[in-house]
């Protein structure tokens, strides 16, 4: 049986590759160790973070066994809520801000030359050496109201220009640096497999540069593009210390309230249940995301 | 076939040529200079309406440069282009109206087959209907009704180029160039392609450009050819004029097998010199013209040289055309059998004999008599 289903999807495409399956699969066995560690670290763990969200709060013993849907139903409503929505917004604008800025320079990246692919690359990266929390503060010395741009335009006679520092926007900025390589990496990877030939094509059948942007190049890169929105998203929402110190109070998200939570009001149940919530959120976005993208799962020719 | 370029209106080609001059394409002292010792040109050449026109030569030799050139994917340095009468080079490559078909097909993947043909038109605003419609002529004229729906990746290597070439030709293009299109197929199928390609543009009558290393493509497709060598064109003509009478020895070497011996001009008399090669060799040549130099090159095809046993030799009368020769190899190719011989001093020879004919059954090591005709001797000056 697999014998001749694999004979046929063979036999469909003009160039038939090697089979993508090894029979027998006896190289799975090399991804055990991994699937130990999940195990042991994420899955049981989580399995438990799941029954904790179900326990009533106690003030002496942080918790008391007693099952409830309390922590559930406040989640979905007043404060809570909000919170969840201001993180679904923040990450929302912060991925189309990545898709943005990050396309063109994905396309740069994958064009350019060998050498300006290295240092390219290596620009893109270096970011990613330095901690979240120094990042952080750096926005702060930039952004601030006594920051560079602000002392900066005062010393030319324009007085403070900008004033964003804990607002939602410093927030997108401050992830936007985090996110751009999550983006960036995936778009390259799938623009560089689009030969410069079938721009040529285009432009040859009489398509200006806009119209091969969107009827070559955009369809055959959707791959890339949406694991860089995948990528972008599910790791803003999930951000702490980058609303903590450039959001303040009035852009903090669900990852600082779960943070308060669990060190300062001790309400362990609450946070687990905002925890639980955050992950089916990311869980359906990602899964609907994927669905989306198998769709247009269509690799240029070779 | 007939259906499809009958019913399809005309956009470009009716009514952009300038009455009175026949040449479609013009490309004049091309130049295109990539570094100090790598230059392309200056090349020109002319290209009449309707004509299948090649450029023939080794890689690197220039020839994707023009091509790339007129498309518009590449900067000349110097020289211009005119299509139809207007100049082309200074404008985007989606403003050329100049169709490419391109080596590896380059079709969209992410489209069906009806929409890559479609592409062109789609973008042209053209009405939905009429698309639909003039996409079924094409695809009837190439031999792919019926696979509309698929996706390139769904079909044959053959059938992609089809699509490629009839993406190309819906657009009714002035122009049509054609990037190596057949080396990417294997060798029944190109052939295959070859003829359906010819058969193709004699009924359309489409101007067209053919890129190509294959020396039998371009000889086999062309109306005329243009051999390339190190950025420049060697020569210009039709295909027999190119096989019969290559101007230099480099176009005698690239276009078909040939023996080209070093001679020097001993005697000349009334249109016929007497040469005697470096392999000592003496060999009475035509020479319509005097041959300015005392060194020349003496280009003899291998199928023209006739190979005698030696008891048949010894039958006929001895000329001035025959001389004493020793097999050294002799290779069977099925059609033909390639029997090399050393005669002279020094002189190695290709013959090429149709196999069962006269002379093909020599063996290795039998001396034989071989004959070349005095006009089936060509004398090259550089």
């Amino acid at each position: 049986m697999p014998a001749s289903m694999r004979s046929t999807s063979a036999s469909s495409s003009a160039e038939a590759e090697s089979p993508r399956t090894v029979p027998g699969k006896p190289w799975m066995w090399l991804a055990a160790p991994y699937f130990l560690l999940l195990l042991a670290f994420l899955a049981i763990p989580l399995a438990n973070l799941g029954l904790i969200s179900l326990y009533t709060r106690s003030a002496s013993a942080i918790w008391s066994t007693d099952l409830t849907l309390q922590n559930y139903r406040q989640v979905f409503d007043g404060y809570y809520f909000y919170l969840i929505l201001r993180t679904l917004r923040i990450g929302a604008v912060t991925t189309v801000c990545c898709v943005v800025l990050g396309y063109p320079l994905a396309y740069f990246l994958a064009r350019c030359s060998q050498r300006a692919l290295s240092i390219g690359l290596f620009l893109l990266v270096m970011p990613l050496m330095v901690s979240t929390v120094i990042r952080a503060f750096g926005w702060m010395v930039i952004l601030g109201k006594k920051g560079v741009i602000n002392t900066m335009s005062q010393a030319l006679g324009f007085g403070p220009v900008i004033n964003i520092m804990y607002t939602e926007t410093a927030v997108v900025i401050g992830l936007i640096q985090i996110v751009l390589p999550l983006m960036v990496m995936p778009l390259m990877a799938a623009l560089e497999k689009v030969p410069l030939y079938l721009e040529e094509a285009s432009a040859n059948l009489g398509a200006r540069p806009l119209e091969t942007f969107r009827k070559v190049l955009l369809p055959l890169s959707l791959p890339g593009l949406f694991s860089g929105i995948l990528l972008c998203f599910t790791v803003s929402v999930s951000v702490v210390v980058t609303p903590a110190l450039l959001g303040g109070r009035n852009a903090r998200m669900i990852g600082n309230e779960i943070y308060d939570q669990v060190i300062a009001s001790l309400n362990w149940p609450m946070a687990s249940s905002l925890s639980m919530v955050l992950i089916a959120l990311t869980f359906v976005i990602v899964a609907g995301g994927q669905r989306v993208g198998k769709r247009f799962r269509r690799e240029p020719l070779r | 076939m007939t259906d499809a370029s009958t019913t399809a209106p005309v956009p470009a080609a009716a009514d952009a040529a300038p009455a009175g001059s026949s040449a479609s394409l013009r490309v004049e002292g091309l130049v295109r200079r990539y570094s100090r010792d790598s230059v392309v040109g200056p090349i020109s050449f002319e290209v009449n309406e309707g004509e299948f026109f090649s450029l023939l030569g080794p890689s690197g030799c220039g020839k994707s440069t023009t091509l790339r050139s007129i498309a518009g994917f590449e900067r000349p340095d110097e020289g211009t282009i005119t299509l139809a009468g207007n100049r082309i080079d200074q404008k985007p490559p989606f403003k050329r109206d100049v169709g490419l078909v391109f080596q590896n097909h380059a079709l969209f993947s992410h489209l069906t087959v009806a929409q890559n043909i479609a592409f062109g038109l789609t973008l042209r605003k053209v009405p939905k209907a009429q698309i639909e419609q003039r996409v079924e002529g094409m695809l009837t004229l190439v031999g792919l009704s019926g696979y509309g729906a698929r996706m390139p990746s769904q079909i044959s290597g053959g059938q992609q180029q089809r699509v490629a070439l009839a993406r190309s030709l819906i657009l009714e293009p002035p122009l049509l160039l054609l990037d190596e299109p057949l080396s990417s197929l294997d060798l029944k199928l190109r052939v295959q392609m070859r003829e359906e390609l010819r058969g193709l543009q004699r009924g359309l009558r489409k101007t067209t450009i053919f890129v190509t290393h294959d020396q039998t493509e371009a000889l086999v497709l062309s109306d005329r050819i243009a051999v390339l060598s190190e950025g420049r064109i060697e020569q210009i003509g039709t295909p027999k004029e190119i096989y019969n009478s290559p101007s230099s020895c480099f176009v005698a070497d690239f276009i078909g097998s040939s023996n080209l011996l070093q001679a020097e001009v001993v005697a000349e008399s009334g249109g016929r010199v007497e040469l005697l090669t470096s392999g000592g060799l003496r060999l009475v040549a035509d020479a319509p013209q005097r041959p300015k130099l005392r060194n020349v090159t003496a280009l003899i095809r291998p199928e023209r040289i006739v190979l005698l046993t030696a008891e048949s030799a010894a039958r006929l009368p001895a000329s001035s055309s025959s001389f004493a020769a020793h097999v050294v190899n002799v290779s069977y190719q099925g059609e033909d059998t390639h029997v090399r011989v050393a005669a002279g001093n020094s002189e190695s020879l290709l013959i090429a004999l149709k196999s069962g004919s006269a002379g093909s059954e020599v063996i290795d090591g039998e001396n034989v008599h071989a004959r070349i005709d005095a006009q089936h001797i060509r004398i090259l000056e550089r």
